[in-house]
C-alpha cells in the first residue's frame, strides 16, 4: 500500500497522550542533589548491578516486568559528583521534593485538575535497569482536568509527579550501561482521556499542553526534556502505547502510521482465519543449513549455534505485507526474536536471498512440513538465543491470527514503531513505604501566567512589538527576562539582549551556551548602571562566552571598554570636532551625523551613544 | 466497608472506584485505583459505595506463595542449613503499617531467592522473627542451640538470616558459643527484599556458597562493594557494619577482609589462615552472662551515667584514644572493680590497640584493676566478656588474650 491516510471516524480512531516533562527544580526529587545533566566522560565512579522481579502487593507478577527478567543482564551505572547515594539506591529517599511538589500543583491549576487530598509515593516496577531501585517512584497528584482544542475538549484523567530514569549510555551484548545524572529528576506525567479522534488533534493537544507546562517557567528545555507517549487504538485493533514521540511535530505522523498498522494487522487476521491458518510445531533445521554460504547462518553455525524454524501453516506471501513504510508483519516477528537476544529472522516470502539459496528454502520447507500456502521462520544463533527467539516468533505468530496484540511500542525515527515489550499492568505497582504520605494543599499555591497572557502583557505593559513580545514569552530565557525586568532593567533592552543579541553572537561562533543567567543578569546591570555602554554589549557577552570564569567587571575590562568617564568623553568629542573645526564652521548642526560616527568611532563602544550625542551636541553649539 | 473491598468514593468533583486498602487512617480512605495507583482520599465529606466485598484478600496475597517449595534432595549436593532470625532479608512491606517486616521463613527464602536452586540440599528452620534490634542473648542461646542440632543433623555448612543492625554481635556471641567444624555464615540485606535491586539475591546466594566452602569459621558474609559483584567474608569476632545503608556497609577493622565470594564465578577464596573443615569437633557452650555493660565516655559525661553499673557482673569502657575516661571518673571503676565486677578497656577509634601504660591516666586505670582488651572492638568485647563470665575460670585474664580471632597479636599496617 501506498497511501497512509484513513477514514478515522470509519476506522473508530481513539487516541490518548501521555505527557512526560521533566521539572527544572534546584534539587532533585527524592535528594538534594542538582538537576543538572552531565557528560559520560565526567563519571567519578560506576557500579554494577543486577535486577529480580518482585511481586506487588496484591501478589500478582507483572507481565512487562516478567519479559524483562527471562534475560539476565547486567547493569553498569556512571556516577558523578554531582549525584549521591539515593540515586545509587544505597540510602533511602528523602522526602518528597517540596519545590517540585508546589510546581506540580501550578501545573494542575493551568490544566483545570483536581489536586488529590494525600499524595501517596508508589513503586512502579521497571526492571530494564533504567531506575537502579528497579522501580520508578511516582504519585498521584491530580485529577480529572480539561484543556480546549479546535476539534472540541479533551480530558486530562491524572497528573503524576514521578522521578526520571537514568540515560542509556551504550547497549552491550549482556546488559547496558547507564548514567545517574538523570535519574531522579522531577517529572511530571500528564495523561489525557480517550478523547482524541484524529492524529491533528493529537498535534494540537501536545502543543497545548506543551505551553501550559512553559508558563509555569519551571520546566527544562532541549531536546529530552519533554517526551509524548501516544496511545492509539481503532475499533477492531487494540490500545498500543507509543513510547517516546521526541519531536511535537511527529505526533500527527505516529498516529496515521499506528492507525494503518493496526488496521493491516485486522486484515490479515481476516485473511488468516478464512485461510484457517495456524502455528506448527518449532524445529531444529541446522541440517539444512549445515553447507550454507548465507554469511549470517554461516556465522552462527561457525561460532557453535543452530538454525530453528516454526512453520506457519497459511501465512505465506502475508508475512512479507507491509504494515508501515518499510515494516512488515514479517517485522514484528523479527521484533520479539531481537528481544529475546537474536539479531532477527529470515522468513520464505523474503527467500531466497541473504545467501539463502533457493534449493536450501526448499529443504526448509521440506524440513517443517511447509507447502507453498505456507511460509517459514528462522532464527540462526547460539543454541540458547535460536530457541528463546524461534519461541517468541511463534507466540507472536500465533497471536496475528486471533488479534492486534495490546503492547507497548517504541517511536522510530522515521514516525514507525517497534515492538518494546507487553503493556505494563496495576500489578506493578506497589507503595513506596520509606517515603511518607504528603498532605497536598493547593490553596496557597499561585496560579502562573500563561504564556499567551504574557505575550499580550510584554505588549501592553512592556510596549514590545508582537513578534518579540511571543519571541521573549515561549522564548527559553523567559524567566530570566522576568527576573531582569523585576530588577528593574528595561524591557526593551532586556528582550533585545535575549533574543536578537545572543542570536547574532551564537552566529558569529560565539559559545553562548557558556553564559548562564547570572552572566547574562549582571551585564544587564552594568549597562542599566551606566557601566557599560549598550554598544559594548557583545563585546563584553562574547568575551565571557570565551572564559565563563570571569565576572562581568572583569569581562569589561578584558574587551578594553572599562573606564570612560564623561570628561574623557568630552575630551575625545572636543578633538573630534577640533579636527573637524572648518565643517562645524560650514555646515553648524549639520555635521552632526558625519561626527557622531567619528566620535563613537573614536570611544570604540567604550561610551553609550545617548551619551556621546549629547556632549556632542553641545560641543557643536559652542561653536557655531 | 472493609479493606480488600471495591469501593467508589465521591468527595468533592472527583469520583475514584478502586480496591480499599488496610493503610487507611483515621483521616484518609486510601485507594488503589485501576490503574495501580494508591491515593488518600480525606474520610470527611466523602462519600462511599461498597460496590463489591472482599475482591482481594489482602492478607493471603501477601503471604502467599504457591505453596510449591517441595525440595528434592540431590546426592551429589552438600547439605546447607537455612537458619532465619528475621531481618530484611527475609521481609516484606507490612501493607498496614507500611514498614518493612520480617515475615518469611526459610522455605519462604527459597521461594524468594530460586536462584539458591541447585546450589545445595537445603534444610530450613526458624530460630526467631525479629527485626535485628530487638535481638537478645536468649535468642541467641536459642540460636547456638539450633546451629549446634543442625550440624549434628548433618549440615555441611549453616547459612544464618539476620538483621544487619545486631549481626555483627551475633556473629560473635556464635564465634565464643560454638566450636564448629562447618562454615557458620551470617547474612542479610541492606536494602529491602521487595525491591527488584535488593542486595538480598547475591548475598544468600554468596552466603550459601561460602557455607560450601572449607573455613570452618564464623563469618558475615555481606557485599564487598557497591556493584553485586563480589561478597566480602569477615571474620565473626572483627566485623563491624560501617555505614547506615550501603550494601557494602561491613566491614572487617584493622585488615582486608578474611575472604571473597564471586558471585558470577561462584568462587570463594581466602587470604589468611582458617580453620579448615572438619578439624574441630562440634561443642556448644551457649552458657551468657546478660548482666554485662558497654559504657562510652564522651567529654562531659555526668558521673551519674555510671551509677546504674553498681552490681553489675561486667564493664566494658569504650574510652577514648589509647583507651581513656576523665581522671575524675577513675576512683568510680576502682570501686566497682572492688565489688567484683570485671571492668576492661576497648577505645571508640576501632582502629587499633589500646594501651594504658602511656599517660597517668591509663597508668591510674591500669591500677585501679580496669583490664585492657587489646585491640577488641567494643561491641565484640561485650560480647566476650558476657561469654567468659559464664565460662571461664578467670575473665579479667580472658579479656587480655585472644580466644576467636577476636584480639590480634600483631598490628600490621594494611591500606
Amino acid at each position: 500500500m501506498t497511501e497512509y491516510d484513513y477514514d478515522y471516524e470509519d476506522l473508530g480512531l481513539v487516541a490518548g497522550l501521555e505527557i512526560h516533562q521533566q521539572l527544572d527544580t534546584e534539587t532533585k526529587l527524592f535528594c538534594g542533589c542538582p538537576t543538572d545533566l552531565r557528560e559520560p566522560d565526567e563519571a567519578a565512579r560506576t557500579f554494577t548491578r543486577f535486577l529480580h522481579p518482585t511481586k506487588s502487593e496484591l501478589g500478582e507478577l507483572d507481565d512487562a516486568a516478567l519479559e524483562e527478567s527471562r534475560v539476565e543482564r547486567e547493569f553498569e551505572y556512571l556516577a558523578y559528583d554531582s549525584t549521591c547515594l539515593v540515586e545509587e539506591d544505597d540510602e533511602p529517599p528523602h522526602r518528597l521534593d517540596h519545590e517540585a511538589r508546589t510546581v506540580a500543583m501550578q501545573i494542575a491549576e493551568l490544566l483545570d485538575m483536581n489536586v488529590v487530598d494525600e499524595a501517596h509515593v508508589m513503586r512502579k516496577l521497571v526492571i530494564d535497569g533504567s531506575n537502579t531501585s528497579g522501580f520508578q517512584r511516582s504519585s498521584l497528584i491530580a485529577q480529572e482536568g480539561e484543556i480546549q482544542t479546535s476539534d472540541g475538549p479533551v480530558s486530562v484523567v491524572d497528573l503524576m509527579l514521578e522521578e526520571e530514569s537514568a540515560q542509556r549510555v551504550e547497549e552491550r551484548d549482556d546488559g547496558v550501561l547507564y548514567s545517574i545524572d538523570r535519574l531522579g529528576i522531577p517529572l511530571v506525567e500528564i495523561g489525557t482521556g480517550p478523547d482524541i479522534s484524529s492524529p491533528e488533534q493529537a498535534r494540537e493537544a501536545a502543543q497545548t499542553i506543551g505551553m501550559l507546562l512553559r508558563s509555569t517557567g519551571k520546566v527544562k528545555r532541549g531536546l529530552g526534556t519533554i517526551r509524548q507517549d501516544v496511545n492509539v487504538s481503532i475499533a477492531d485493533g487494540a490500545r498500543v502505547e507509543i513510547k517516546g514521540v521526541q519531536a511535537l511535530d511527529q505526533i500527527d505522523e505516529i498516529v496515521r502510521f499506528e492507525v494503518g498498522r493496526q488496521a493491516e494487522l485486522v486484515e490479515i487476521r481476516d485473511e488468516l482465519q478464512s485461510r484457517d491458518a495456524s502455528v506448527g510445531d518449532v524445529a531444529d533445521v541446522t541440517g539444512v543449513f549445515e553447507d550454507s554460504d548465507s554469511g549470517v547462518i554461516r556465522g552462527a553455525l561457525d561460532a557453535g549455534g543452530k538454525v530453528t524454524a516454526v512453520p506457519l501453516y497459511g501465512f505465506d506471501g502475508l508475512v512479507g505485507r507491509e504494515l508501515q513504510p518499510d515494516r512488515r508483519l514479517g517485522t514484528e516477528l523479527s521484533d520479539h526474536a531481537k528481544r529475546h537476544g537474536a539479531g532477527g529472522i529470515f522468513h520464505t516470502d523474503e527467500l531466497p536471498a541473504y545467501g539463502v539459496t533457493e534449493a536450501e528454502v526448499e529443504a526448509l520447507r521440506e524440513a517443517v512440513d511447509a507447502g507453498p500456502e505456507d511460509a517459514v521462520a528462522i532464527v540462526a544463533d547460539d543454541p540458547e538465543t535460536a530457541d528463546l527467539a524461534i519461541d517468541a516468533v511463534a507466540e507472536r505468530a500465533e497471536v496475528a491470527i486471533e488479534e492486534v496484540p495490546e503492547e507497548t511500542r517504541g517511536a522510530n525515527d522515521d514516525g514507525t514503531t517497534r515492538y518494546l515489550r507487553p503493556l505494563p499492568g496495576a500489578a506493578r505497582m506497589y507503595p513506596e513505604t520509606d517515603v511518607l504520605t504528603v498532605d497536598l494543599d493547593p490553596s496557597d499555591v499561585e496560579t502562573p501566567e500563561l504564556l499567551t497572557e504574557k505575550v499580550d502583557r510584554y505588549q501592553a505593559e512592556f510596549g514590545l512589538d508582537a513578534g518579540l513580545a511571543e519571541q521573549v514569552a515561549y522564548g527559553r530565557k523567559m524567566p530570566l527576562f522576568e527576573e531582569a525586568v523585576d530588577a528593574g532593567i528595561d524591557a526593551t533592552f532586556a528582550a533585545g539582549l535575549l533574543e536578537s543579541t545572543l542570536t547574532e553572537l551564537r552566529r558569529d561562533d560565539v559559545p553562548v551556551s557558556e553564559l548562564t543567567d547570572d552572566h547574562l543578569l549582571a551585564v544587564m546591570h552594568l549597562v542599566e548602571d551606566g557601566d557599560l555602554a549598550k554598544e559594548g554589549v557583545n563585546d563584553v557577552l562574547a568575551t565571557i562566552a570565551e572564559d565563563p570564569s570571569l565576572t562581568a567587571e572583569e569581562a569589561v575590562e578584558e574587551a578594553g571598554l572599562s573606564g570612560v568617564s564623561e570628561d574623557e568623553v568630552r575630551e575625545a568629542i572636543a578633538e573630534v570636532v577640533e579636527r573637524n573645526a572648518d565643517q562645524v564652521e560650514e555646515q553648524g548642526m549639520g555635521a552632526f551625523s558625519a561626527l557622531m560616527g567619528e566620535a563613537m568611532g573614536a570611544l570604540r563602544g567604550k561610551a553609550d551613544g545617548g551619551v556621546v550625542s549629547d556632549v556632542l551636541r553641545e560641543e557643536i553649539q559652542k561653536r557655531a | 466497608m472493609n479493606a480488600g473491598d471495591r469501593v467508589r468514593v465521591t468527595r468533592a468533583d472527583v469520583t475514584n472506584e478502586g480496591v480499599l486498602m488496610p493503610s487507611s487512617t483515621e483521616d484518609h480512605l486510601v485507594v488503589k485505583l485501576d490503574g495501580g495507583y494508591n491515593v488518600g482520599i480525606a474520610r470527611e465529606g466523602a462519600d462511599v459505595d461498597v460496590l463489591e466485598t472482599d475482591v482481594y484478600d489482602i492478607e493471603d496475597a501477601q503471604s502467599e506463595g504457591d505453596g510449591t517449595s517441595e525440595i528434592e534432595f540431590d546426592d551429589d549436593l552438600p547439605t546447607v542449613s537455612l537458619i532465619s532470625t528475621g531481618g530484611t532479608i527475609a521481609s516484606t512491606v507490612d501493607y498496614r503499617t507500611g514498614a518493612v517486616t520480617a515475615q518469611f521463613d526459610a522455605e519462604d527464602v527459597l521461594r524468594a531467592v530460586p536462584d539458591l536452586a541447585g546450589r545445595a540440599n537445603y534444610r530450613g528452620r526458624v530460630v526467631a522473627n525479629i527485626l535485628s534490634e530487638n535481638m537478645t542473648t536468649d535468642v541467641w542461646v536459642d540460636l547456638a542451640e539450633a546451629i549446634a542440632e543442625e550440624i549434628e543433623a548433618g549440615a555441611d555448612g549453616v547459612v544464618v538470616m539476620h538483621g544487619t543492625d545486631t549481626m555483627q554481635f551475633s556473629a560473635s556471641a556464635m564465634s565464643f558459643m560454638l566450636d564448629t567444624p562447618v562454615p557458620i555464615v551470617f547474612t542479610g540485606s541492606q536494602r529491602s527484599a521487595d525491591r527488584p535491586s535488593s542486595d538480598n539475591v547475591m548475598n544468600a546466594v554468596c552466603a550459601v556458597e561460602a557455607a560450601k566452602a572449607d573455613a570452618a569459621e564464623v563469618m558475615i558474609c555481606m557485599h564487598g562493594s557497591e556493584s553485586d559483584d563480589v561478597c566480602a567474608l569477615h571474620e565473626g569476632t572483627r566485623v563491624r557494619k560501617n555505614h547506615t545503608s550501603r550494601r557494602d556497609a561491613f566491614e572487617t577493622v584493622g585488615a582486608k577482609p578474611l575472604g571473597e565470594v564471586d558471585y558470577e564465578a561462584e568462587e570463594v577464596t581466602f587470604r589468611r589462615d582458617y580453620a579448615p573443615r572438619g578439624e574441630a569437633d562440634l561443642a556448644l557452650h551457649a552458657d551468657i552472662e546478660s548482666e554485662v555493660e558497654l559504657v562510652k565516655f564522651t567529654p562531659g559525661m555526668d558521673p551519674a551515667a555510671l551509677d546504674y553499673l553498681d552490681g553489675k557482673a561486667g564493664v566494658i569502657i569504650e574510652g577514648t584514644g589509647l583507651g581513656h575516661v576523665h581522671t575524675d571518673l577513675i576512683p568510680r571503676f576502682e570501686e566497682l572493680v572492688d565489688d567484683g565486677t570485671v571492668v576492661a578497656m576497648t577505645s571508640q577509634c576501632l582502629e587499633g590497640r589500646v594501651c594504658d601504660r602511656v599517660y597517668d591516666t591509663g597508668r591510674d586505670l591500669l591500677d585501679a584493676g580496669v583490664v585492657e582488651a587489646g585491640d577488641t572492638l567494643p561491641g565484640t568485647a561485650k560480647v566476650k566478656l558476657m561469654w567468659s563470665l559464664a565460662n571461664l575460670a578467670d575473665p579479667t585474664d580472658a579479656m587480655g588474650r585472644n580466644l576467636e580471632g577476636e584480639l590480634t597479636q600483631r598490628s600490621v599496617p594494611w591500606e
